[in-house]
């Protein structure tokens, strides 16, 4: 380590009001090496960043680049000392075009006028190196969330930044699109770009990183190479003395609990086509598949979001397919969508407000008066059973965590008591301590007699937590993995190739 | 309960020690307008000219607190004008046709509402936001009015039937009755907004639409019932309408809608959807009427009180704003902190 560090923070500091977000922060990274940042949400992982991107002012600590100590007191100055970020949270214009979004606010031009063909040839390189393959000139809301992603991505490149900080830049992306962004990255290395990165999927971190920083409470607690370090031993940095699996073992089922089912047969609509299944009560099944597969199509269908084609379903009231969201909340079945800010939650109301969506607002068997102290004691209810971190009900859901932000929209289901459980994703963009506590939740309404059908986007979540994998690949069910076939190896090849591996007995293949 | 001292380090986010209702401002502002001009001109203080100002806000102002409904839900109905008039139009020509007036009154109610149906059918149907269907109802509505009326206000000719005298009435010689029907009505509608089911869900829906459907609100049919219950309540206003002036001519309430929004606005609901205020809007109301009665106190020409209105839209939603700003840093200040 003789090499001036490209850049290095000391004592970083950094209050919010009564709440520190960063306490003693100090991080060391070398020039030309991809950097790794994990901790739980509110470790001050982010905190950090934003201060290394200028938009956040530390209270203290100070910031030295190449050794020399900088001040960052915006994002131009930190655009000026080669420091360029990508958010988690994408900020494009969709309704503009993807060359629009690329140089937004540094439209080249000729003769006066913002020249399409110059952006175009600007970018080419860099697009083709990210393997971004679209219609530049086509609306930007075209694109699949991974490709807007590197579209983001490539917005910040164009700058030829010396230092790159990707904060969660994969959580939106499915995993081709993922290991495309990590050939990137490692080009972009070979080029002598220094990349921080953070992330809350350790496998990826430990497939791309040179170096790891683990946080914990606003403190670097943990520096190594990252071939010195195990996965288990950076969960245990990240969450201090809580030694817990990551996966909670299966519950009992509740006794008294009658068995349910829920089957479906030759439901075709979207993108899927004659699907066929049945789920019972008391397993929680997964389904994988790359995004644009049709496992989204899936749930949205099951839910009466979308209609289908054709194809039928018996689901354990007795009744087919419910043919809105409405009918579906009242038969019991809930959605957990993909998007929870866009799609479950309603940010600027309350906690007490969100809790009572699917009571106050989808059921009508209720009274017709909606009473404050009513929907408190409900949120009040959800908040201690799901542990949600909140000072008070009436905090609006938007100062809450991602984390704690999934666990209203779980608690607003939860408070119905659904039969059928429909969960999207339910842990993008959460925190593995988060997480941890939503493998619970799913085991618990599992346990309670409930049907669970989960998709993720992660792999060992979908193998950690499922009793069966369904797979899904392009719009056709290719296969189900349980037992001992349930491995990432089974898994995967079905996911990316529709087929079984080669060395798979036919007669498992069949099923 | 003391004085929460900012400077002890607390982990906690702050909690507001007393909720201060969202309505205090607009309040406060009418309140200190009343007072600058009663204070240079005594005379407005007097009971009858501020009763008389109630009395000039009912017929605006019942549509205004429907208005806050369709602004919670995140929507707009610009054919409130012409609901009035046509609704007011249908009842005055059934009274002349010999209808008991009271029962003419009472289907022009429904006519309202049957003509919000037909506002909220097309636009639930066709899936398209009132304020684009409601453009061309806006039209249609003035049209069919105009057909129905001949271009001729419609003045019911016998008058002997109670309802001519109930809404003029004047209770202990100052207050309107149909004031009284407005604060009421406004009473009635404000349980509506914020203590029933009814008004939960189209504050869900005003909120976040995608996220009130995949809730399971039944989101169409709440735009429905909302556009419904304008259309009602405009027919209310009509049919009162006719009750307090003996008339009704053929171009009355072609230009309310912009008023009626203005009120809305001023009281601090607000355009994004997902919260209204009814008080606020009775309130706005009044700050209307309080500006172009006071300009005429101060012996300014009548017409300056559109540009002085304009001008109070203006500084309301900038003052909003600013609340707004402060309080989104507030919140950002506490989620970041995490």
């Amino acid at each position: 380590m003789a090499n001036t560090p490209l850049i290095e923070v000391r004592h970083l500091t950094k209050h919010y009001g009564g709440v520190v977000a960063m306490a003693d922060m100090n991080l060391v990274v070398q020039p030309g090496t991809i950097h790794a940042v994990v901790g739980e949400n509110g470790a001050g992982k982010s905190t950090l960043m934003k201060v290394l991107a200028g938009a956040v002012r530390p209270d203290g600590g100070e910031i030295l680049l190449d050794g020399r100590p900088i001040t960052v007191e915006g994002p131009s100055v930190a655009r000026v000392h080669g420091i360029g970020i990508v958010y988690q949270e994408l900020s494009l214009f969709p309704e503009r075009s993807v060359l629009a979004n690329l140089f937004v606010n540094r439209e080249p031009t000729r003769h006066g006028l913002i020249s399409l063909t110059a952006m175009e040839e600007q970018s080419h390189a860099l697009l083709d190196q990210l393997g971004l393959h679209v219609d530049l000139r086509a609306p930007l809301a075209r694109l699949s969330i991974g490709e807007q992603q590197l579209v983001e991505l490539c917005r910040v490149l164009i700058e030829r930044p010396r230092l790159l900080i990707l904060d969660e830049p994969n959580s939106a992306l499915n995993r081709a699109e993922t290991e495309r962004l990590f050939r990137v990255l490692d080009a972009l290395r070979a080029q002598g770009i220094t990349i921080l990165y953070v992330s809350h999927r350790l496998e990826e971190v430990f497939s791309i990183s040179d170096s790891i920083t683990i946080t914990r409470n606003g403190r670097d607690v943990l520096t190594a190479r990252t071939s010195n370090l195990s996965i288990a031993e950076v969960i245990e940095g990240m969450i201090g003395q809580q030694r817990e699996a990551l996966f909670p073992p299966p519950l009992p089922v509740k006794e008294g609990v009658a068995e349910r089912g829920l089957s479906v047969s030759n439901l075709s609509g979207g993108r899927l086509r004659n699907i066929s299944f049945s789920a019972r009560s008391g397993e929680i099944v997964g389904i994988a598949g790359l995004e644009g597969s049709g496992v989204s199509d899936l749930l949205s269908l099951l839910f009466g979001n979308t209609r289908a084609a054709h194809g039928m379903a018996a689901f354990p009231d007795g009744g087919d397919l419910p043919r809105s969201p409405t009918e579906a909340a009242r038969r019991g079945i809930c959605l957990v969508p993909a998007d929870r800010r866009k799609n479950g939650l309603m940010l600027e109301k309350s906690i007490l407000f969100n809790i009572s969506n699917v009571a106050v607002g989808a059921r009508n068997d209720g009274p017709l008066t909606f009473l404050h102290g009513k929907a408190l004691e409900r949120a009040q209810r959800q908040i201690e059973s799901l542990r949600i971190k909140a000072a008070s009900a009436l905090l609006p859901v938007n100062a809450l965590s991602g984390g704690n932000q999934q666990k209203v929209v779980i608690g607003k289901w939860l408070e119905i008591g659904p039969d059928v459980f429909l969960l999207d994703d339910p842990t993008r963009g959460v925190d593995v301590g988060a997480k941890r506590e939503i493998y619970g939740l799913i085991r618990r309404m599992s346990a309670n007699g409930g049907i669970v059908l989960f998709s993720s986007t992660e792999l060992p979540e979908l193998i950690g937590l499922s009793d069966r994998v369904l797979i899904i690949y392009q719009g056709r069910l290719v296969g189900e993995v349980q037992g001992d076939g349930l491995d990432s190896r089974n898994v995967l090849h079905l996911v990316n190739t529709g087929e079984w591996p080669d060395d798979v007995p036919a007669k498992e293949a069949v099923q | 309960m003391t004085d929460g001292d900012h400077s002890v380090p607390d982990s906690r986010p702050r909690r507001d020690r007393i909720r201060i209702p969202e309505e205090v401002g607009v309040i406060v502002a009418l309140l200190v307008m009343v007072a600058i001009i009663g204070l240079s001109r005594p005379r407005f203080l007097n009971p009858v000219n501020l009763f008389s100002l109630l009395s000039n806000s009912t017929f605006l102002g019942m549509l205004a607190v429907g208005m806050v409904f369709l602004l919670a839900i995140r929507e707009i109905d610009l054919s409130v004008g012409w609901i009035f008039n046509f609704s007011a139009v249908f009842s005055a020509v059934l009274m002349v046709a010999g209808v008991d007036p009271w029962l003419a009154a009472s289907a022009g109610v429904i006519f309202g509402a049957g003509l919000g149906l037909v506002n909220g059918v097309i636009a639930v149907g066709l899936r398209l936001p009132a304020i684009i269907v409601t453009l061309g109802t806006y039209s249609m509505f003035q049209g069919l009015s105009l057909v129905m009326n001949q271009g001729r206000a419609i003045v019911p000719s016998d008058t002997s039937s109670s309802f001519f005298t109930f809404f003029k009435l004047r209770l202990f010689g100052v207050v309107p009755v149909a004031g009284i029907v407005f604060v009421a009505l406004a009473v009635a509608l404000h349980l509506l907004l914020h203590r029933t089911r009814f008004g939960y869900r189209v504050q869900a829906v005003g909120s976040n639409p995608e996220a009130a459907r995949l809730a399971g609100i039944p989101t169409g049919l709440l735009r429905l019932q909302t556009l419904v219950l304008m259309g009602a309540i405009c027919g209310l206003s009509g049919a009162m309408y006719v009750g307090f002036r003996g008339a009704i001519d053929p171009i009355e309430g072609s230009d309310f809608v912009l008023v009626v929004v203005a009120a809305v606005i001023i009281g601090g609901t607000p355009l994004s959807g997902g919260y209204g205020t009814i008080i606020g809007a009775v309130v706005g109301m009044l700050i209307i009427q309080v500006i172009s009665s006071g300009l005429i106190f101060f012996g300014i020409d009548a017409t300056w009180s559109t540009f002085v209105t304009g001008a109070v839209i203006v500084l309301a939603v900038a003052l909003d704003q600013f609340i707004k700003y402060q309080r989104t840093r507030r919140i950002n200040r506490i989620a970041s902190g995490r």
